[in-house]
């Protein structure tokens, strides 16, 4: 039954674009060793351009040949970002080709909603596969298109896509050599903290560990905590653990921890951050019950009852908890301490990554309606309307004005990018192995005080190696 | 002797057929196989017994097989399952090896042996106090306000479980929460930020506390229920032997209610073999060191977590409902073996 449905989802699709020509590429992108190259590419459009009569517009703005009048479905993950910037994308598609309607649909969760409709061979066209109930890209890679086909693609202004995005911001959504996702949103983590506040104590963020703890010393005077955290969030000092490890050892702890080699946790550079982390535990630094307390209303006790003076998070924490902050708090990002002042990448180095990933599933009804909304996310005037609504840079370049839209956040994201350079590094495994619930639990028990240093490299080499091990899990490509 | 005997006759004659109240011995075979086809019958059949059999197979045994034929199988759960691969008992092999679902088996064990036995025994006192706690003379009843306290202590089990959860970690909450609230008003200041929810020591029996405060009520009334059936001659006669208000509660009141208490024990159990919802909303992760997971959790975990790995996600599935079997296997062996099968009658 599986079968006949899977075939007529083919079939729809192939009716879709008005040629056979999808279902070659549908064949071709489900084969890991043939990536489409880039001439391959045009040499389908362009074939697809001639063979296809019913599909009228030929030119640069219809590369992908979508039918119209035809329907494309957009299922989008709801969480931070909200669903708004889509339908915004979706009626740029409205606009473009008259007759074409776009559905955005919300979710949450999106791997619970979608399963069947994989099965049954009918997804949606278009998905923002993210948040906690994401569909593992492992479980679905060969049933995706190739995003290199959008990539190359010019966008509505007529400049080539490839050439419009952040240098790396395509590499996250390469899986085994293929572009199966597009992730849209990019990402800079650091340490955040109210400038205002910083400057009326006479503070400086600190560069080190060690002026860390001065500054956990200072704060305990002021009767506040350095650090807090929630439950569900805990992995975020995982996150800072890394980076700051990472910045201090150099790349081989990155390789080490994303090729899930044994004894990864036990590199020096990670020992003398949990080292330093525990210190703080132990100094009190840290407001204690956060393995108890729900993230965001942690988050609030740092941004509207700021308890304590440091949070690290991506650069979502500002729209995230933007009703619930101190007026006048001046929310800005700065890199994580190094361990030392001689760490094998500059203090400026930073974890920033694309994330909010996009696939456009093979079997969709209408796969170049798919791959024409990620066009239109992708063009300078979507990207620049996500960037002025929800404050946040995407992948595409230069759509953020020298005012930042006079959001403090969002202007220390660009300097932080700024100072960073090539400094600019990230890492797959925890996210792509689905880790998150494992190292959050591990680090709620290490915050707590329950767990030293040698009990904490233990148990995160337990999750690293429980996934190493189990050839259930196929693994990536070792990292470089 | 004869008298009763015709009695008999009659009235085993008189109901199936009336009419042919001569023939009854000439053909007795044709009456036990059931008469003929009539479409009442045949009608009566269909829908009572048709309809129920085909949807419990089609809605119950059948996606029960289907889970065991997954749990064979590597399916990830987006491609047809035709594309998956027979592992055979791989996924099973890997769970019995796996200190994190051995652990919460071992959890969802703890919650089947503790919430049945302080739920019931919780349970089975109120319902006792509530109708026959009141004063030793005049007619057995409960204590005064027994109605009051029925209508109140019903209150949670109306409350659905997730709100139950989430209301409870609101009031668990470190540093705004009421529970620790008032611990550090009365002046017990170890309590300030202390994380119920967040503490290995604490978690489990926590969570167990907040499951049993919903269930309480709800088994309460079913013995209050039982225990109303029991005619009230029965206590005025062990009242007039002398027997106290205790004695009274376990020696007549416990044994005459034994069958609810055995099925109240069941429901609970599976209750607590699944968990889900109480678990998943208090301690969404787990639980500090995965103190508080559960089979279900992980099962979803399993299934949605990021690797989606649906074959051992049945194989879970599987696990988990033969020990649910197991469980209810478990309490009816106790049951019998103490003596439950020799009901005393009433």
């Amino acid at each position: 039954m599986s079968y006949s449905l899977q075939r007529r989802g083919f079939l729809k699709g192939a009716l879709a674009a008005g040629a056979l020509v999808p279902l070659a590429a549908c064949a071709g992108g489900g084969d890991p060793e043939e990536t489409p190259t880039d001439a391959a590419t045009t040499e389908e459009t362009t074939s697809q351009e001639t063979t296809s009569e019913e599909t009228a517009p030929t030119d640069s703005n219809n590369p992908f040949g979508l039918e119209v009048p035809s329907e494309v479905e957009a299922i989008i993950f709801n969480g931070g970002y909200g669903i708004a910037y889509a339908e915004f994308a979706g009626g740029i598609v409205e606009k473009t080709h008259d007759g074409v309607t776009v559905s955005v649909s919300p979710t949450t969760q999106v791997a619970q909603e979608l399963q069947p409709r994989f099965t049954g061979g009918n997804p949606p066209d278009v998905i923002d596969n993210a948040g906690a109930g994401k569909i593992g890209l492992g479980a679905i890679v060969d049933q995706l298109e190739d995003l290199n086909e959008v990539v190359d693609a010019p966008n509505l202004e007529g400049t080539p896509i490839r050439d419009t995005l952040y240098a790396g911001a395509l590499e996250p959504g390469i899986v085994s050599g293929k572009q199966v996702a597009l992730n849209y949103v990019l990402t800079v983590f650091g340490l955040w903290y109210s400038a205002s506040l910083f400057e009326e104590n006479g503070w400086t963020p600190p560069k080190t560990w060690d002026e860390a703890l001065e500054l956990g010393a200072k704060a305990k005077e002021a009767g506040k905590y350095l650090f807090l955290w929630g439950l569900e969030a805990a992995d975020y000092y995982g996150e800072m653990a890394i980076t700051s490890a990472i910045k201090e050892g150099g790349h081989e702890v990155r390789t080490a921890l994303d090729n899930l080699e044994p004894d990864c946790w036990s590199h020096p550079a990670i020992q003398d951050v949990l080292t330093k982390i525990k210190e703080c535990v132990d100094n009190g630094y840290f407001k204690p019950g956060g393995s108890g307390t729900q993230f965001t209303a942690a988050q609030a006790s740092w941004s509207n009852a700021q308890e304590a003076l440091l949070y690290p998070s991506g650069a979502w924490i500002e729209n995230e908890m933007k009703e619930q902050t101190a007026e006048d708090f001046q929310m800005t990002g700065t890199p994580v301490p190094t361990v030392s002042t001689s760490s094998a990448l500059p203090f400026e180095a930073i974890h920033s990554a694309a994330d909010e990933p996009y696939i456009v599933p093979s079997q969709g009804a209408n796969v170049a309606g798919g791959k024409e909304f990620m066009r239109a996310m992708l063009s300078q005037e979507a990207a620049a309307n996500f960037a002025e609504t929800i404050l946040s840079p995407t992948i595409v370049k230069d759509t953020i004005p020298e005012d930042a839209f006079g959001s403090t956040a969002l202007a220390s994201q660009i300097s932080m990018l700024g100072g960073a350079g090539d400094d600019i590094f990230t890492w797959r495994f925890n996210a792509y192995y689905g880790m998150g619930p494992d190292h959050v639990q591990a680090w709620n028990s290490f915050l707590d005080g329950q767990l030293d240093v040698a009990a904490m490299t233990q148990a995160l080499q337990d999750v690293t190696d429980r996934v190493a091990n189990d050839d259930a899990i196929e693994k990536y490509d070792p990292v470089q | 002797m004869t008298t009763e005997s015709t009695t008999k006759v009659e009235g085993g004659g008189d109901i199936p057929a009336a009419p042919a109240a001569g023939p009854i011995p000439a053909n007795p075979p044709k009456r036990r196989r059931g008469g003929r086809w009539t479409f009442d019958k045949v009608s009566f059949m269909a829908v009572f017994l048709g309809v129920p059999l085909i949807i419990y197979l089609g809605l119950v045994i059948y996606p029960f097989i289907q889970a065991v034929h997954y749990s064979f199988t590597n399916w990830r759960g987006f491609e047809p399952i035709s594309q998956a691969d027979y592992v055979w008992f791989d996924n099973y092999i890997y769970l019995f090896n796996d200190p994190k679902f051995m652990q919460a088996l071992g959890n969802n064990i703890l919650l089947a042996i503790f919430l049945p036995l302080i739920t019931i025994i919780l349970a089975l006192v109120l319902a006792i106090v509530i109708t026959m706690g009141g004063p030793s003379h005049g007619n057995v009843r409960g204590i005064k306000g027994a109605g009051f306290y029925r209508v109140v202590s019903f209150f949670p089990y109306v409350i659905p479980g997730i709100v139950i959860g989430f209301m409870w970690r609101l009031l668990l909450d470190p540093s705004a929460g009421f529970v620790n609230g008032i611990l550090t008003a009365i002046g017990l200041e170890q309590f300030e930020n202390f994380a119920w929810l967040g503490d290995a020591r604490t978690a489990m029996p926590v969570s167990m506390f907040v499951i049993i405060w919903g269930f309480v009520g709800f088994y309460m009334l079913l013995f209050i229920a039982a225990i109303k059936a029991v005619p009230a001659e029965i206590y005025e006669a062990v009242r007039i032997d002398g027997a106290g208000r205790f004695v009274t509660a376990v020696r007549v009141t416990v044994p005459l209610i034994r069958d609810n208490i055995q099925t109240a024990y069941i429901y609970m159990g599976i209750m607590a073999m699944d968990a889900f919802i109480y678990m998943s909303a208090l301690n969404p992760r787990g639980g500090p060191q995965f103190t508080t997971l559960v089979m279900s959790q992980e099962l979803f975990n399993t299934a949605f977590g990021g690797n989606n790995l649906w074959g051992r996600a049945s194989a879970m599935g599987v696990v988990l409902a033969g020990v649910t079997l197991a469980f209810a296997a478990v309490v009816f062996l106790v049951n019998r073996l103490t003596g439950g099968k020799d009901t005393v009658k009433y």
